[in-house]
């Protein structure tokens, strides 16, 4: 029973959800405040931008790309839904310009990318630095700050007290990225190209425009979580974004999504992405100083990368064997 | 050989034509700050480009984008290399500067700080907004006199390596141990320059201390995210938000109660002033006990003990003033 349970969800998935369960049981035991729905409800607030965020990478690292310029992405598309909200335009217009944004950005990056054949890791770093000048001359040296809460209303509201009503569209979003990676020739052609980019030439697969729908995919959901960023904190300063890069790509490497192209797992990116937050909002809450918060993060995706297959696949084999002997006993 | 000689003469009429030509031009005074962008430090740009028309100076303003200390440190030496005669400092890591400050000095430039200080580096001059005592014990003084003295109070700081964040939290400590003994102070918490970690931060604290009556942002980037928290945790008029906030950046948490108040000064009279103070370096004058800047009302002590040039008194901006500032 477990045995299929893990073959069917995979071992990577299994290992975070237990590490998510392991972690809430420890802090729980810390701090009776852990549990309470508002702390809950916290938790999975400030995941919000991240999943979405971790989505779209986890599309980007499935061809064997990579971007570190996602909060920056974030931080244009905030800007524009900012700017739209002070000039009074209808709050649901004005979150639609953030997806819009994202998808002109990422449709940029991808081209500069792909037609201009940079490794993505230095193509990034260097549109990193271009988004980033943007966002200073966009801001002009003056935050946008106090922002109208018409968005806020609608997207902070919650759902049965701990869930914010962002997660109907997060929950969308995830089951047609389910759809489209695994369902459609699409999705297949992403996993080829992020496994073997040659064959998949010679197979006939569009493999640059594949490539460049891989980060449009990943700019629209930055846009998204743009929308999900303005209406949370209703601000945008000048250093919006600057540690989204290093938590989104740990969440997905995490999840279990190769670094290196070619396999793609979603629920493990969303469960990442719950792991980092709910490890950075423990620690708050039992008293551990925030300055080691990024170290947790860091050592989280060193050692996602050192134990990437062998070592799990390994324990889940014999967990499995187990299992499976004490049953036919 | 005669070419030679020729040659070598013409050489030195033209380094000499252009040493006077450098000569001519305008004395330079450089201002580092800790990260370029923000509105704190865009308002002390404009009082240092105001004061540099005044004075007669070339005014440069350039920073990190991020509040690094390397790449802070990476700025001021390269102002080093271009001789630039005065280069002011917010001072982002204390212990990191001496050996540029050194370096100035060989060169014979002069090389001070402002707004942020380096105690130990061998400066010319630290030129103060307020002094650290004044913002510390009027911040904490001002806040216990709104919740009572018998309360918690948690703090969200920016980069645990800047000083001047760092001495505010140990005056304010130091008060409360002194004064107030049923004020219990909670370990501070540092957000870096994000505003949605320090949001994430001030409500974990929240949470984990539901008898939290007080909320202090130290650094002047916590202050949106400190307010949006308590917005949204619905705990306005049960815990205070304060800290050392620009009017602009607190003004709708202050008009909506999140904030009760908040400590700061003019970056722009700051600005100012180091201005002048870097003339006064470059002309060789020495500072008096008490000095008259022109442009600025009041006269402004400098302590030749510890090298302090004080702008003066913090100001507290509340839903009463708040709109008669704009930085």
């Amino acid at each position: 029973m477990l045995a299929k349970l893990a073959q069917r969800i995979g071992g990577r998935e299994l290992t975070l959800l237990a590490a998510v369960v392991a972690a809430a049981v420890v802090f729980a035991s810390l701090s009776p405040v852990f549990l309470h729905p508002n702390n809950v409800y916290a938790i999975i607030r400030n995941s919000t931008e991240l999943m979405l965020i971790g989505l779209g990478l986890t599309f980007v690292l499935a061809i064997g790309g990579i971007d570190v310029s996602v909060g920056m992405i974030l931080g244009i598309a905030a800007i524009a839904i900012g700017n739209l909200l002070l000039a009074g335009v209808d709050p649901w217009l004005a979150a639609l310009a953030g997806p819009l944004v994202g998808l002109a950005l990422g449709a940029f990056s991808g081209t500069v990318i792909v037609l201009g054949r940079i490794p993505a890791i230095v193509a990034t770093i260097g549109l990193l630095g271009v988004y980033r000048t943007t966002i200073f001359a966009l801001l002009g040296g003056s935050w946008l700050s106090g922002l109208p809460s018409s968005l806020s209303e609608i997207f902070a509201a919650r759902i049965a007290g701990v869930i914010p009503t962002s997660y109907i569209v997060i929950v969308v979003a995830y089951a047609a990225a389910f759809v489209v990676l695994r369902r459609t020739p699409f999705g297949l052609h992403l996993l080829a190209v992020g496994n073997a980019e040659e064959r998949a030439r010679l197979s006939g697969v569009a493999v640059r425009k594949v490539r460049i729908a891989a980060y449009m995919v990943s700019g629209a959901l930055c846009g998204i979580a743009a929308t999900f960023y303005i209406a949370n904190y209703r601000n945008v300063e000048m250093t919006v974004g600057s540690t989204v890069a290093l938590d989104a790509i740990a969440a997905v490497v995490l999840g279990g999504t190769s670094i290196l192209g070619g396999k793609a797992s979603l629920l493990g990116t969303a469960l990442g992405v719950l792991l980092i937050r709910m490890l950075q909002n423990g620690f708050t809450i039992v008293g551990l100083p925030s300055l080691w918060q990024p170290v947790v993060t860091g050592v989280l995706l060193l050692l996602a990368l050192t134990l990437e297959r062998a070592a799990v696949a390994g324990l889940f084999r014999r967990l499995g064997g187990l299992v499976a002997a004490r049953r036919t006993a | 050989m005669k070419s030679l000689k020729t040659v070598l003469a013409t050489g030195v009429a033209v380094l000499a034509l252009a040493g006077v030509a450098i000569a001519q031009e305008k004395p330079r005074v450089a201002f580092v700050p800790q990260l370029i962008g923000i509105p704190y430090f865009n308002s002390m740009e404009a009082g240092g480009q105001k004061a540099a028309e005044e004075f007669g100076v070339e005014f440069i303003y350039t920073g990190p984008v991020d509040a690094n200390p390397i790449d802070q440190l990476q700025i001021v030496q390269n102002l080093v290399n271009q001789g630039v005669e005065a280069i002011s400092i917010s001072t982002i890591d204390a212990s990191a500067i001496a050996p540029v400050v050194a370096e100035a000095k060989a060169k014979g430039l002069k090389l001070f700080t402002s707004d942020s200080d380096a105690p130990d580096s061998g400066r010319d001059v630290y030129v103060a907004q307020a002094s650290d005592q004044g913002l510390g014990e009027t911040l904490i003084d001002q806040l216990v006199s709104r919740i009572g003295e018998d309360a918690k109070i948690g703090f969200v700081s920016g980069d645990a390596t800047s000083s001047n964040l760092n001495a505010w939290i140990k005056i304010i400590q130091d008060r409360v141990a002194e004064k107030y003994p049923n004020v219990t102070l909670l370990e501070p918490q540092f957000a870096g320059g994000s505003s949605d970690r320090a949001a994430q931060l001030a409500s974990d604290l929240m949470t984990a201390n539901p008898d939290l009556k007080g909320l202090i942002a130290v650094a002047s980037s916590t202050c949106p995210g400190v307010g949006q928290a308590i917005e949204t945790a619905g705990k306005i008029g049960e815990v205070l938000g304060t800290g050392y906030c620009s009017p602009n950046t607190a003004r709708s948490y202050i008009e909506s109660g999140a904030m009760g108040f908040t400590v700061l000064w003019d970056p722009a009279a700051l600005g100012y002033l180091t201005v002048w103070a870097g003339k006064q370096l470059i002309d060789g004058k020495p500072f008096e006990a008490s000095n008259t800047v022109p442009g600025l009302d009041q006269p402004i002590p400098y302590d030749a003990a510890t090298g302090i040039l004080l702008l003066g008194d913090p100001t507290v901006f509340t839903k009463d003033n708040v709109g008669n500032f704009d930085f």
